[in-house]
């Protein structure tokens, strides 16, 4: 029996009519399958909202007062419908977000918070809330691979510990591993899951190899007993994961003498910098480009070789959310971009602290899917169209997430043109040729 | 010779304030109130709690009627109404009705401020708006404040605890047709502070306040809309409600939620309009015997450029409060602190002639 209408929830108000639409062999196009939504708000019931801000880290949800700054900065929300705003006014009249799709769409980039004059958190809210979620077992599928992978092999991409340092057989030069080395180090290089086994990550990681054995660092990397930061699973909701893996890292890192240490991604650095110290580490880290900018005189003298054989190259700068927004290092990149030889640096619209995201962030990598389903394009696509709209030919990365998300946008949206290039390649291209 | 005496017309906290300070500063007034007791609205509309700040209406009140109460230079005149007035800037003669018995007598002044404030916009007056002479569950801010004061919100209808309960603001202003096209200024922060009250009385109360804008000026923002909403739990909804209709023993209020471009029905248990101000039968009273000039709203106009907002159009008649538009307490207490420096310069300037 169906429900007197009054007492039915429905929450969509769109008209909905798909263009084409043959069903049983009855084409039923256009406005032959016309539906329409609920038009009468019958209730606000905010008791999910309230669910939500009795959260800790929740509480924030219900401080939105709906001037929706953040809906113009949200990158989900130019390709898709999706903003803080949103999510607040949907929670007030009775969407759940423990259970709603929605929940997973938020890649934490944190641009939203920038503008929000409420200071309205998504960062904590978002963890929080999946948190939740991830107990009920309520997690997309491709996901809940990521952490499963994770958990078993300490990397999202399921391949084997022991073959972490694999890809320094490849690098050129010889990368140390501490543990080998049997002395105290300079630097301690935490070289990071992409970086180590996905074959672009592996080209940026030989190449900072390399770059760092030609300004003569003594440094050396943990090999197979590093693991995953899990930042990423954190803001996605995995906390228990997040906790054990960082157990481990610190209980590594501990082990052996080092004087600094330098992350070859942004999720990384914002982990070891920022969430490491709540369970007790606490020691100086830097971004590879902020530990490759102290070299930059040297590195102009290595750099001898132009990038681009035939001419001066354009080159965009993609910031990265958790380099950026999250710590505050535009320059750095910059820098170094500009004493490449060859390389004109243009930027693109929405650069710094506006800057785009590339949606891999708070879960997005492992969701390329599932978002796909509710927007009109991935994140990485919707920039790479914009790199290419300030006619760039290359589009240069400083997180290892990055890179293949922008090469498979560049194919998808038939822009082969586009070159995708960590910061590291060109510089290693500079120096070696 | 000039008189030295400030007439004071209303008993409310700007006339109230205006005694105090000439007191202060020794120069004798006479406040001419027409209710039987001092204290203006806050008293007589048994106000709760005032805007902002929390403190108990009565007490505060009291604090100030006590200050001018056996005041040597203060000349309270309870029940008493002014029925004419001659004379000029120095030399006002004015005469005062006293109720009951009738008997009138004649008072010198050598200057005039008008206190004699507002009063709340009646939304039964001409169209029945919202159905408030009809349902007992409609009701005001001004009840509300009662309600409040009381300790008792409940239905009034059935004595119910209220499962819910919503706010509609800018009942009786911004409006065209009324006639009242300016903005209160204070219901906004009222309709939150009660929202609070309501919330604090009775925490399984759902408080919704649909708004066109909420205009929480200056601290109101961050003391009373913030709280309301992050602390309370107040609900806002961007959407003014058009009508009620009764459902069963519920209210069904009516409008369009703008942020999402849909219509509401929602049941509601209490309904409190958010009534904003209009010019006081005193006030208006008291335009036509001194023959001040008034705005097309009825209030005291002040012929001002924003630096004089105690002038009227006669010189030697000063306003002060509400009387003079929509005023917030903080503002009708400035302006009785300006209304009396500004008598107290006029007296002693004539008398040193």
């Amino acid at each position: 029996m169906p429900r007197p209408l009054q007492e039915q929830k429905v929450l969509q108000d769109q008209v909905k009519e798909i263009e084409t639409l043959v069903v049983d062999g009855m084409d039923i196009s256009g406005h032959w399958n016309r539906m329409f939504g609920q038009r009468v708000i019958f209730d606000y019931d905010y008791d999910n909202l309230m669910k939500v801000a009795d959260l800790p880290g929740g509480e924030s949800l219900n401080w939105c007062y709906g001037c929706a700054k953040c809906t113009a900065v949200c990158p989900v929300d130019i390709v898709g419908d999706y903003s803080p705003r949103k999510i607040h006014r949907k929670t007030q009249m009775g969407i759940d977000l423990f259970k709603s799709d929605d929940l997973w769409l938020c890649t934490t980039c944190m641009n939203c918070l920038r503008v929000c004059p409420k200071e309205v958190n998504m960062i904590q809210i978002m963890p929080a809330v999946r948190e939740q979620a991830v107990l009920n077992g309520g997690v997309p599928a491709e996901l809940q691979k990521a952490f499963e992978d994770t958990a078993k092999t300490g990397n999202p991409l399921g391949q084997p510990q022991r073959k972490r340092a694999a890809w320094t057989d490849k690098a050129g030069v010889d990368v140390p591993i501490i543990a080998d080395l049997g002395r105290p180090v300079d630097i301690l290089w935490y070289v990071g899951s992409y970086p180590s086994y996905h074959p672009r990550g592996m080209d940026a990681a030989s190449a900072m190899a390399r770059i760092l054995t030609a300004l003569g660092v003594d440094f050396a990397i943990l090999g197979k007993e590093e693991k995953d930061d899990a930042d990423s699973m954190r803001l996605a909701g995995e906390k228990g994961l997040f906790e054990m893996l960082a157990e481990h890292n610190i209980n590594a890192f501990n082990k052996y003498e080092w004087n600094e240490m330098v992350v070859t991604g942004p999720h990384e650095f914002n982990a070891f910098k920022n969430e490491y110290p709540k369970y007790g580490f606490e020691r100086p880290i830097f971004h590879y480009t902020q530990f490759l900018v102290r070299y930059l005189d040297q590195l102009k003298d290595l750099m001898q070789h132009e990038v681009n054989a035939h001419g001066i190259c354009r080159v965009t700068f993609h910031d990265p959310c958790y380099l950026g927004r999250h710590n505050g290092e535009y320059e750095a990149p910059r820098q170094l971009l500009r004493a490449i030889p060859g390389v004109e640096l243009v930027e693109m619209g929405r650069n710094r602290e506006n800057g785009y995201c590339c949606g891999g962030g708070g879960g997005g990598m492992w969701l390329d899917s599932f978002t796909k389903e509710h927007t009109q394009m991935r994140l990485s696509e919707r920039r790479v169209l914009e790199a290419v709209e300030y006619q760039a030919t290359v589009l240069s990365v400083a997180c290892p997430f990055e890179v293949s998300r922008f090469e498979d946008g560049a194919k998808s949206t038939g822009n082969d043109q586009l070159k995708v290039l960590d910061i590291l390649e060109l510089i290693d291209k500079a120096i070696n040729g | 010779m000039p008189s030295d005496n400030v007439l004071i017309i209303g008993g409310g906290p700007a006339g109230l304030e205006a005694a105090r300070l000439l007191s202060d500063i020794g120069v004798k007034s006479t406040i001419v109130e027409k209710r039987e007791y001092l204290g203006g609205t806050p008293i007589a509309e048994r106000y709760a709690a005032l805007t902002h700040g929390f403190h108990d209406a009565e007490t505060m009140m009291n604090t100030m009627i006590a200050a001018v109460t056996d005041n040597p230079l203060v000349d309270v005149r309870t029940n008493t109404v002014v029925t004419a007035s001659e004379g000029e800037a120095g030399n006002f003669r004015v005469t005062l009705a006293k109720g009951g018995n009738g008997s009138t007598e004649a008072v010198d002044a050598g200057a005039v401020i008008l206190a004699t404030g507002f009063q709340h916009f009646d939304p039964g007056r001409e169209t029945q708006m919202y159905g408030y002479y009809e349902y007992p569950d409609v009701i005001t801010l001004a009840d509300a404040e009662g309600m409040l004061k009381d300790g008792h919100f409940r239905k009034p209808s059935n004595g119910e605890i209220p499962e819910r309960v919503c706010f509609i603001q800018c009942v009786g202003s911004r409006d065209r047709q009324i006639g009242n096209e300016y903005c209160s200024k204070v219901c906004c922060g009222i309709s939150s502070k009660q929202a609070i009250e309501v919330r604090q009385l009775s925490p399984t109360t759902k408080v919704f306040i649909f708004y066109i804008d909420m205009r929480m000026y200056g601290y109101w923002e961050n003391e009373i809309y913030w709280p309301a909403q992050e602390k309370h739990r107040v609900q806002y909804v961007k959407g003014i409600i058009t009508e009620i209709i009764k459902k069963g023993d519920r209210l069904l209020i009516r409008g369009e939620d703008t942020t999402m471009g849909r219509p509401m029905e929602i049941p509601m248990d209490i309904v409190v309009l958010a009534v904003g101000m209009e010019a006081s039968q005193g006030t208006r009273q008291m335009a036509q015997i001194f023959g001040i000039q008034q705005n097309k709203y009825k209030f005291i106009d002040v012929p001002h450029d924003s630096l004089n907002p105690v002038a009227t159009s006669v010189p030697g008649i000063f306003v002060a409060g509400a009387a003079a538009g929509p005023k917030d307490l903080d503002d009708s207490i400035g302006m009785a602190g300006t209304a009396a420096i500004k008598a107290a310069g006029l007296v002693r300037k004539l008398a040193l002639a």
